[in-house]
């Protein structure tokens, strides 16, 4: 019963949170919204914590107006979301505070914010534990409301403005999807309780519900083709926002898909092998746009999709393994997924807060205009660094355990007596290792061009190392990241617990098959460390054996060119330019520029430029919306602004209405 | 432990194999086998001179990726004996340590600043992510061949039985051999020995490493190849005792130096646009190696 309290009072300690920074001066704002946060997220990851190590919470709230019993249930898939949802928030939150101290002077705007971000912190854990169909909802539509609110926090900028609204309308499409969803679902059931859910898909046929809910969890998560909204949102909102949506507002779209899962009841195979091959191509998609963006955070966002899919290969083989009953395959797939959520939650947000501190330093988002970066703030360039390392999936960090796991789960799915699946697998097995290669591709190039060399353009301002608020929660995201990367075995025995209680109706209990493959992760852990060391060692004999006194500093060298400048530098279009060529069909280049004319003795000054289009976005959405305002366009007529004309439709209206009930029409 | 000396061993010769074969074939007499070994020594005790750009990742990262291959190599196995680290899956650890290395030498090149060191670094991740399917789908078939995900037991349990078997080794050798090739830009990808900075991809990459630094970078190359020589020579070895295996051993690591040489003194570069299409080829090599198990195993029909 206690923690039914606790839950309460969270809800309590937000709304006191909201009018202490109502009332409070704006200096102090940010720390009051943390200090709220920090208390929701005690009050609500004490009830997680104990869900993990004992039993399941569920609390009824009865007698609600209009709705009647809400349910609100605390399992272990719930615990594991909110603990990342809590981390994320405390890190971002601590960030946000040091990243918002250049706006003090807007004083409405950030008491607007900060609200909102109290609200979007509350409504994300909630999320995860109402399971009645509307409130559920209610909490969904409360969750991306108040982050399309941080999302525009600079909404003089027209096209922050235009990406909100970008982000608002295909919110609203998954909440569309989702309604029929539950409307189908209470209809069928006459409940609104999510049980119904399971009662649903034992009764009926499971694909096409399924499908309702992945499209709007889908949306949510950012699997191609709903991906579009995130290249859009990311760029536009203030770093840290960027850094908790991708780090757990995806992930909540992940846990819907998740919860939805766990009610399956057949047609597990056909699931299963169409989110697999989806998400290879999610990976795919997503590292390849990555590749070749100059604005970094929209760099990071397209990578948060090719994330996406890498959990979304994990959930496929769980899926996989349950249509075959293969326990490893269940336990590998699944956990892997579940792991790759907790680490893309860390080493995004990693990413994103030292991507805001180099923005806030320099004031762009454009990669080629930075440069050298590494001189000035040694520990953001550091920051980068580790994240670039992790989220590449590169030992001895948290990346190349989940992406270990989710290889060894394929490679048990592909001895299998199916031939379809093990083509299946083998080509998603050989997809994931592209996507790793690519990422590696990715990361050297925006560290490369973003860090490294000398400053390519003038600044308005000498950048320097940002305020300690700001370094101090990605140092501990580092340390947690290590944690992960040297102890795999801890976090992955939680993920099969989660799992195992997830799927009752599959009994696994022979979870001693997977004890080779939990000792082999362990000492994964301990090559980690020992690689480390070896590092360590090999510098240590090199500063030994180093001949000091020999020891020079000259220029680059510049085969035989004296006068080297800092534009002559290779530039990160250029890197990643051959891998565009080569998937040009997939990364369309668009270039803009006057070609010069014959007759052109003195050529003018012009421009050129380049740029690179979302294939999903430019041929297959765009061409819909366009048609869609072509129709909408006929109507233009009836808005012609003048009041007359509307006070004629309304009587129009009435009079329809009149005859409408006059012949029992209506 | 016994691959880990035997590796070390053959990485003192094996480029002096190589350079000693293009001098046979070019009609020279050339230098003893031992000579870029002492040349690397040499390397050791002079002084560096480092760019002015640069910052502590020019510092760190030939250590790095020298530790990355010595990490790598210590998941070989020799035969029967296993490799120092062993474990379900160890070949994913090996391919994604060696990246940590690559990671770390391409953005050492970005870190000078220069015009040309970043073309090399642009091809090296290119060319070194197109390789990677190859490899991932040549161990993938053979664990679904050998039903198991470790080097040690994968090669263990790999017989030669049936004539399909005899063209998987042949085929999976070859796919080692290119990607031995590519991954230490050798031939037909990348010519050592050329002297335009716009053609190069791995020497352009070290233009501005000096002194240890730069030893311990050729070293890394020599201990790379002697590596992938040992893996392709664990898939001849199955079970024989260590009398046979190392004099084996010996033979293959010397004719795929040879062959190395060889190739390099009588085949062109390959135009640069074209490499990637070439690499790429690569894997479809490697998807024919996935059929070839898939007919052993009686599912393809």
């Amino acid at each position: 019963m206690v923690d039914s309290q606790l839950l309460f009072i969270s809800i309590l300690a937000t709304v006191i949170g909201w009018l202490a920074i109502y009332f409070s001066p704006s200096r102090f704002k940010g720390k009051i919204t943390s200090g709220f946060v920090f208390i929701n997220a005690i009050l609500t990851s004490i009830p997680a914590i104990h869900v993990l190590t004992s039993d399941n919470i569920e609390i009824l709230l009865s007698g609600v107006l209009l709705i009647g019993e809400i349910p609100i249930r605390i399992d272990s898939l719930s615990a594991w979301f909110i603990l990342i949802i809590n981390l994320t928030s405390i890190t971002g939150v601590v960030y946000g505070l040091g990243y918002m101290k250049s706006y003090s002077d807007q004083k409405s705007n950030l008491t607007l914010h900060w609200i909102q971000y109290l609200l979007f912190h509350s409504s994300m854990l909630w999320v995860c534990m109402v399971q009645n169909s509307i409130v559920f909802l209610i909490v969904w539509e409360l969750m991306s409301l108040s982050s399309l609110m941080l999302v525009i926090f600079d909404h003089q900028n027209n096209k922050t403005l235009k990406a909100g609204l970008n982000y608002l309308v295909q919110m609203h499409i998954g909440v569309a999807v989702l309604t029929v969803a539950f409307i189908w679902v209470y209809f069928s059931t006459g409940s609104l309780d999510f049980s119904a859910i399971a009662q649903f898909f034992s009764t009926y046929s499971n694909i096409w519900l399924f499908l309702l809910f992945f499209i709007g969890f889908g949306i949510k998560a950012g699997f191609v083709p709903f991906h579009s909204w995130l290249p859009h949102a990311h760029p536009a909102a203030p770093s840290h926002i960027s850094g908790v949506m991708s780090g757990v507002i995806v992930k909540v779209g992940i846990y819907g898909i998740f919860r939805m899962i766990t009610f399956l009841n057949s047609d597990y195979l056909i699931i299963g092998e169409s989110i697999l091959a989806l998400s290879v191509l999610t990976g795919l998609y997503g590292i390849i746009n990555s590749a070749v963006h100059r604005d970094f955070k929209r760099m990071l966002a397209y990578c948060t999709i090719e994330n996406v899919g890498i959990v979304g290969i994990g959930i496929g083989l769980g899926l996989i393994g349950l249509g075959k009953g293969n326990t490893i395959m269940i336990l590998l797939g699944f956990g892997g997924a579940l792991l790759h959520t907790l680490n893309h939650s860390l080493f995004k947000s990693l990413l994103f807060f030292s991507a805001g501190s180099i923005y806030q330093q320099t004031h762009t988002r454009d990669m080629e205009k930075l440069g050298g970066l590494i001189h000035k703030m040694p520990q953001t360039a550091f920051f980068f660094l580790i994240g670039a390392l992790a989220i590449g999936g590169l030992p001895p960090f948290n990346g190349f355990i989940s992406e270990f796991i989710i290889y060894k789960g394929m490679l048990e799915g592909i001895n299998s007596s199916n031939i379809y699946h093990v083509i299946l697998i083998i080509i998603s097995f050989s997809g994931l290792s592209i996507i790793g290669g690519l990422s590696i591709l990715v990361f050297t190039k925006s560290f490369g061009t973003i860090f490294l060399g000398s400053q390519r353009t003038e600044l308005h301002a000498e950048p320097n190392e940002v305020s300690f608020s700001m370094r101090l929660p990605q140092y501990i995201i580092i340390a947690i990241m290590l944690g992960i990367g040297i102890f795999p075995a801890f976090f992955f025995s939680y993920t099969s617990q989660i799992i195992i209680a997830s799927f009752p109706k599959f009994a696994i209990n022979n979870i001693d098959t997977l004890n080779p493959f939990i000792h082999s992760l362990s000492t994964v852990g301990i090559y980690a460390a020992v690689f480390l060391i070896l590092i360590v060692l090999v510098y240590f004999i090199r500063s030994l054996f180093m001949n000091k006194n020999l020891t020079q500093k000259s220029p680059t060298w510049g085969c035989g060119y004296v006068a080297p400048r800092a534009s002559m530098q290779y530039t990160g279009k250029s890197y990643s330019k051959t891998l565009g060529k080569l998937l040009g069909f997939i990364v369309t280049e668009k270039k803009k520029y006057t070609e010069l004319e014959s007759n052109e003795v003195f050529p003018e000054k012009r421009t050129h430029s380049a740029y690179y289009t979302d294939f999903f976005e430019s041929r297959i959405i765009e061409k819909i919306t366009n048609q869609i305002q072509y129709f909408m366009n006929l109507f233009q007529f009836v808005q012609n602004g003048s009041t007359q004309m509307y006070i004629i439709y309304g009587l129009f209206f009435i009079v329809l209405i009149f005859l409408g009930t006059l012949f029992n029409i209506i | 432990m016994i691959s880990f000396i035997l590796i070390v061993l053959v990485s003192f010769f094996f480029t002096g194999i190589v350079i000693r074969t293009k001098s046979i074939a070019s009609g020279r007499k050339g230098p003893g086998i031992f000579q870029p070994m002492k040349d690397i020594f040499r390397l050791f005790k002079k002084g560096a001179v480092y760019s002015q750009t640069t910052s502590f990742i020019f510092q760190i990262a030939p250590s790095i990726y020298f530790a990355s291959v010595i990490m790598a190599i210590l998941v070989i196995p020799f035969g029967q004996y296993k490799g120092i680290i062993s474990f379900e899956g160890d070949f994913v650890f090996f391919a994604y340590v060696l990246a940590i290395g690559k990671f770390f030498s391409i953005i050492s090149a970005l870190d000078t600043g220069s015009s040309f060191e970043g073309m090399g670094a642009s091809r090296e991740a290119l060319y070194s992510m197109l390789a990677e399917p190859a490899f991932f789908l040549l161990m993938g078939s053979l664990a679904l061949l050998t039903g198991y995900t470790s080097f040690h037991e994968i090669f263990m349990t790999f017989h030669f039985g049936s004539y399909i078997s005899y063209a998987l080794g042949v085929m999976a050798t070859f796919v080692l051999v290119m990607i031995a090739m590519i991954e230490n830009s050798r031939m037909p990808i990348d010519d050592p020995k050329t002297h335009l900075e716009l053609t190069m991809i791995h020497e352009v990459m070290i233009l501005d490493n000096s002194g240890f630094d730069l030893g311990l970078i050729l070293h890394a190359t020599n201990l790379k190849f002697a590596m992938y020589g040992a893996l392709i020579a664990n898939l001849y070895f199955g079970s024989l005792p260590l009398y046979y295996s190392i004099p084996i051993f010996l033979v293959i690591q010397s004719l795929f130096a040879v062959s190395v040489g060889l190739l390099e003194s009588f085949t062109a570069r390959y135009r640069m646009s074209h490499n990637a299409q070439f690499i790429f080829t690569l894997s479809s090599v490697s998807l024919l190696i996935f059929f070839g198990v898939l007919m052993i195993l009686g599912k393809l029909i």
